[in-house]
């Protein structure tokens, strides 16, 4: 799931929450005269507005054009909710003019998850790289209720990171690692 | 990802689309009404015609006008609402290694934790952001000392996450339906 996602989402309905907020506030604050009693008794759309368009034809292809952009950016806003921050490829280019490199990240997710399923009290693990403000992997760990926790966490950062970074060839190649302690099923105590 | 984060997403995805919709059916209109067509879509006659009968001050209007607010008010409640964390920060340990816990397999673990207790048929537990407080059910009504016993399980758990933000616990206890 995408972080940039949940940003757009919180920064476009703060923007539509505020104008719909001014929009009603100040449409109940001119029906109860704040602006002026004569004010309330107006119709919603006076005729001087509502003849605007009247003999100024580039008056609605404004609007059109103006309606165009809005759809454009509700489309982009749309496709951004089912982006996900995930890449398949690791770019390790150094120096463009020399060619590219880039490695799969399969190829380093599979070795990080199998090195990681080695240690004890590692039930299970799955990794991806991830695009949010540059690569980082991501690591996810599901333990035993009975593990070390301290003592996992001491073998990912010496042996799984430190061998990841090796690969990639980035020695602060930066990783996230979310641990998930008891997450495989503990048989709950029966008292009779 | 949270409940939050969901509700948040299904409804940008519904109001991206409701204002893609809706702007093209507008220039949709512009276009007809340019080769001089009717109303294909919107009758937006009728709309016009509503808008210059109807005052600031009649009821329809103000509770139109109130529905914008509530509906404006709800998308800054979205925008600004944080939920439940989706993971707790761990103490990291080198540079560029971050460490977290989920959240829903903290929750578990401390369940798991208190219901090891001599004298507790099972937990349950949720952690927010400061809190994590854990409902336990007892086999007897009063067993002295039960709750410091929970209590320790709890905390020692949570010691040993390591957690960046230490978090309160709160422990209730409830005896079992022995019926």
């Amino acid at each position: 799931m995408s972080r940039r996602a949940n940003v757009i989402n919180r920064v476009v309905l703060t923007v539509l929450g505020l104008l719909l907020l001014a929009a009603g506030g100040l449409g109940l604050a001119l029906s109860v005269g704040a602006f002026g009693a004569w004010r309330a008794t107006y119709p919603v759309l006076p005729r001087e507005v509502s003849t605007f368009p009247d003999g100024r034809p580039w008056f609605w292809w404004a609007v059109a054009g103006g309606l165009l952009l809005i759809a454009v950016l509700a489309l982009l806003w749309l496709l951004t909710q089912f982006k996900a921050d995930r890449t398949t490829r690791l770019d390790r280019t150094t120096n463009a003019r020399d060619g590219y490199t880039t490695l799969h990240a399969s190829a380093l997710t599979d070795a990080v998850e199998n090195e990681a399923l080695g240690i004890t009290g590692v039930t299970s693990a799955s990794a991806n790289v991830h695009e949010h403000r540059g690569q980082h992997v991501f690591l996810r760990v599901e333990l035993a209720d009975s593990a070390d926790i301290g003592e996992v966490r001491t073998r990912l950062e010496n042996e799984v990171v430190a061998h990841l970074r090796e690969g990639v060839g980035d020695p602060r190649f930066p990783v996230t690692i979310e641990l998930r302690p008891g997450a495989s099923r503990t048989p709950q105590r029966s008292v009779t | 990802m949270t409940a939050t984060s969901w509700v948040t997403r299904v409804v940008s995805a519904l109001l991206a689309l409701a204002l893609l919709l809706g702007s093209l059916m507008v220039v949709v209109e512009i276009v007809a009404a340019a080769l001089g067509r009717a109303p294909a879509l919107v009758p937006y006659p009728e709309w016009t015609s509503w808008l210059r009968t109807h005052s600031w001050n009649d009821w329809i209007v103000n509770v139109v006008l109130g529905g914008l607010v509530v509906l404006g008010l709800l998308f800054l409640l979205l925008a600004f609402r944080r939920g439940k964390p989706a993971s707790l920060a761990l103490r990291s340990g080198s540079a560029g290694v971050d460490f977290a816990a989920s959240r829903r397999s903290v929750e578990k673990s401390l369940a798991a934790a208190a219901a090891r207790t001599t004298g507790i048929a099972g937990a349950s537990a949720s952690v927010s952001r400061r809190t994590a407080r854990v409902d336990a059910r007892t086999v007897a009504r009063s067993e002295p000392g039960i709750r410091e016993a929970v209590e320790s399980g709890v905390r020692g758990r949570l010691d040993s996450l390591g957690l960046e933000r230490r978090l309160r616990t709160r422990v209730r206890l409830t005896a079992k339906d022995t019926r």
